[in-house]
């Protein structure tokens, strides 16, 4: 891995596009800018990024369009900026394969947050996948298809290991109700988002010390669930 | 029917003379002639004039051919037998006649009557309808009852061009231009097609159309009726308009009352902090504050611009509640996810504040829209942040209440303001009216609305103790189960 990531920021707005590019510079990353999502096609081709940050109300073009001809050839990491009063805007971008979003006004410590969260599974997905998946107190055996608490074996049904697992191989990144539907039930029931709330529920009862205050499976209202290892 | 209507005036006349044919020699010929007239009576009472004829030509020969002498025999001897038959046939005639006539006046008037008494019915109908559809519904109703009609609508002049079978754009056109009903026949499905014309007088042009029996459009009183239904209509038509002019008047006025709110609310309390900004932006631009000072200001710039963002948000909220423009994707969940995820929210915003959450375990999954929910906590969380010292804590508590759940966001705040709580849930409306604490006065407001979208409400009690408790109260219905998902699974 090179010392130095790119990253394509795409976003019409001058200030913004400013101030988030300082902001990444500062941090030693090396920064591409495109205004259109015309320009932003042309870079995301010739520099070969390693992250891409999009604007999703951009002036030529709809960002989700942008989204799914960019996943055609391409599975690096998107991260959106959206105005909020668009849940459903974000959830239509995050189905299309975006894999995070900042809601505007952000700050910078977020945006940092996210864009090292997003690198680091960037190079993990690169590395060798580690058949157990640790966090907080628990440790998910993927190849025993066993989940232990602080060394004791928890007890899960089928659906709830395969949500836990479907989450925690996808640390960081938002899951829509739709993408978690069809991964742990298969298609079927895709509209039923209450099915996956209760087991949601459930599953938080076994792994989180405080299930109403989450620290590893947060909700995002309005959009999906976000696994925080 | 007509022959019908013969048989037993034929029979009467006959079976009257089978009864009396053996009393002849205790009757007089003139009280047997009566009795015949009888007869012819009430068949035209009975049948009307056809049959009361019959009945008056079948007594005349029956008379003559049986109690006359000769017995037997038409032949009549005496020329006074002969003028006493005559008699009997004309005064037999006269009498049915003008019978019949009474008759069928009567019927006349009985249907006149039926026809107004429906009329009135259909007047007190329409009297209820506010909107063009129950217009076309209760006229359709009526003209089912009463003349048996079908496919009774209301074709308005944009929809000329394209006027329901057997219609004809040009037909609809001259039924208008004359203000006169006209029917087109419709062979296919053996009915006529009728035409009525509404005017009113607000220049609207509107056909009523419906298809009814040839036999029923061939009837006098039905016309009679229609010319009276369409001006009924025409009235009703006319009110439905004009209310429903004034309720976007009315819609109009509240939204511009918003307009003016929302404008004097963004004067003043947004104003006053974009002053600031520029202020502290420009001091900083002049480099000549120590550096602790800088710092301390670049802090204090953050705060005031998400403030102004948050009232933002706040405005664009009620503008989009208040333009009816939301709608509810209301979903079955779990009420601990959204209270967890707006604590969580609040937390990055308040973190050095301390919130205390008690949820009991085992509540029913309700049923709501999460991102409007999460709206309303956001909002009552954050007015107690705001309105209470910041070292005490806030306090959620989540409680089943009968068929109801409560989640309840209480302070050691000041308090309610003594006398009108329902004041605070107006818009623009604060605690004290001149306040150092940010905000344009909506937060309650829109938490109102957005509970009474989900029939719940928001209730403000104070809290023994000092401090106020705000209760989003919300139903909870009844959740679909589950087993069918374990089966899937």
């Amino acid at each position: 891995m090179s010392e130095e990531q790119t990253i394509l920021l795409v976003e019409d707005d001058r200030p913004i596009r400013e101030f988030v590019a300082s902001a990444l510079e500062g941090e030693g990353y090396r920064i591409v800018e495109a205004g259109t999502a015309a320009h932003a096609a042309v870079e995301a081709g010739a520099r070969r990024p390693d992250l891409v940050v999009l604007d999703l109300g951009l002036p030529d073009r709809d960002g989700i369009d942008f989204i799914r001809d960019y996943r055609a050839w391409s599975a690096i990491p998107i991260l959106i900026l959206s105005a909020r009063a668009q849940e459903a805007n974000k959830v239509a971008a995050l189905d299309a394969g975006a894999d995070d979003y900042l809601t505007k006004p952000f700050g910078v410590a977020e945006l940092l947050a996210r864009v090292r969260a997003l690198l680091r599974r960037r190079q993990a997905d690169r590395d060798a996948p580690e058949p157990v998946i640790r966090f907080g107190d628990i440790a998910v055996d993927c190849v025993r298809r066993v989940v232990e608490r602080r060394g004791e074996p928890l007890h899960l049904t089928q659906i709830e290991y395969r949500l836990l697992l479907f989450l925690a191989s996808n640390p960081g990144r938002v899951l829509t109700h739709r993408q978690l539907l069809l991964q742990v039930w298969g298609g079927r029931g895709v509209e039923n988002h209450q099915y996956l709330r209760v087991y949601v529920g459930h599953l938080r009862q076994k792994i989180e010390d405080n299930p109403t205050q989450p620290r590893h499976i947060l909700t995002e209202i309005g959009v999906g669930y976000r696994f925080q290892p | 029917m007509r022959i019908r209507d013969y048989v037993p005036a034929l029979l009467a006349s006959i079976g009257l003379t089978l009864v009396v044919a053996p009393l002849r020699a205790l009757l007089d010929l003139s009280n047997v002639a009566l009795l015949y007239v009888l007869v012819v009576v009430l068949s035209g009472a009975r049948y009307g004039r056809g049959p009361a004829l019959l009945a008056a030509l079948a007594g005349s020969l029956l008379y003559a051919y049986v109690f006359v002498p000769p017995h037997f025999s038409l032949a009549i001897t005496e020329i006074q037998y002969l003028l006493s038959a005559l008699i009997l046939f004309v005064v037999a005639l006269l009498v049915g006649h003008l019978t019949a006539s009474l008759k069928g006046r009567a019927e006349e008037i009985q249907a006149k009557e039926k026809h107004s008494r429906a009329l009135y019915d259909l007047a007190r109908r329409l009297t209820a309808t506010l909107t063009h559809e129950e217009v076309e519904e209760t006229a359709g109703r009526f003209l089912g009852e009463v003349l048996q009609a079908t496919e009774a609508r209301l074709i308005a002049e944009a929809d000329f061009p394209h006027p329901p079978r057997p219609a004809s754009p040009a037909i609809l056109h001259a039924a208008v231009e004359r203000g006169e009903p006209l029917v087109v026949p419709d062979p296919a499905r053996k009915l006529t097609m009728v035409l009525l014309p509404l005017q009113g007088s607000a220049g609207s042009r509107i056909v009523l159309g419906f298809e009814i029996t040839p036999s029923v459009a061939c009837l006098e009183s039905t016309w009679g009726l229609l010319k009276t239904v369409a001006s009924v209509v025409a009235v009703a038509l006319e009110r439905a308009h004009f209310a429903q002019v004034a309720r976007e008047t009315e819609v109009r006025m509240s939204a511009e009352a918003l307009r003016n709110s929302i404008l004097s609310a963004l004067s003043h309390d947004l104003r006053t902090p974009l002053t600031a900004l520029v202020g502290m932006a420009d001091t900083l631009t002049l480099g000549k504050a120590t550096p602790e000072r800088q710092q301390a200001m670049l802090h204090a710039l953050r705060g005031q611009a998400l403030a102004i963002s948050q009232q933002v948000t706040n405005l664009l909220d009620m503008a989009r509640l208040r333009s009816g423009a939301i709608e509810l994707n209301e979903a079955w969940q779990p009420v601990e996810e959204v209270v967890g995820a707006t604590v969580q929210l609040v937390k990055s915003q308040w973190s050095d504040r301390e919130i205390n959450v008690d949820i009991p375990m085992g509540l029913p999954p309700l049923r709501f829209d999460a991102v409007l929910i999460e709206r309303v906590l956001w909002n009552l969380l954050e007015n107690a942040i705001k309105y209470s010292p910041a070292e005490m804590p806030v306090d959620i508590v989540v409680r089943p209440a009968g068929d109801q759940v409560d989640v309840m966001v209480c302070d050691r705040g000041p308090g309610l303001p003594p006398g009108g709580v329902d004041e605070l849930f107006g818009l623009f409306r604060r605690g004290q009216v001149e306040s150092t604490i940010p905000g344009v006065g909506l937060g309650l407001a829109i938490a109102r609305t957005i509970a009474e979208a989900h029939g719940g409400q928001i209730l403000a009690d104070s809290r023994p103790g000092g401090g106020a408790c705000f209760r989003l109260r919300l139903p909870v219905g009844s959740p679909p189960s589950l087993e069918d998902l374990e089966e899937t699974a």
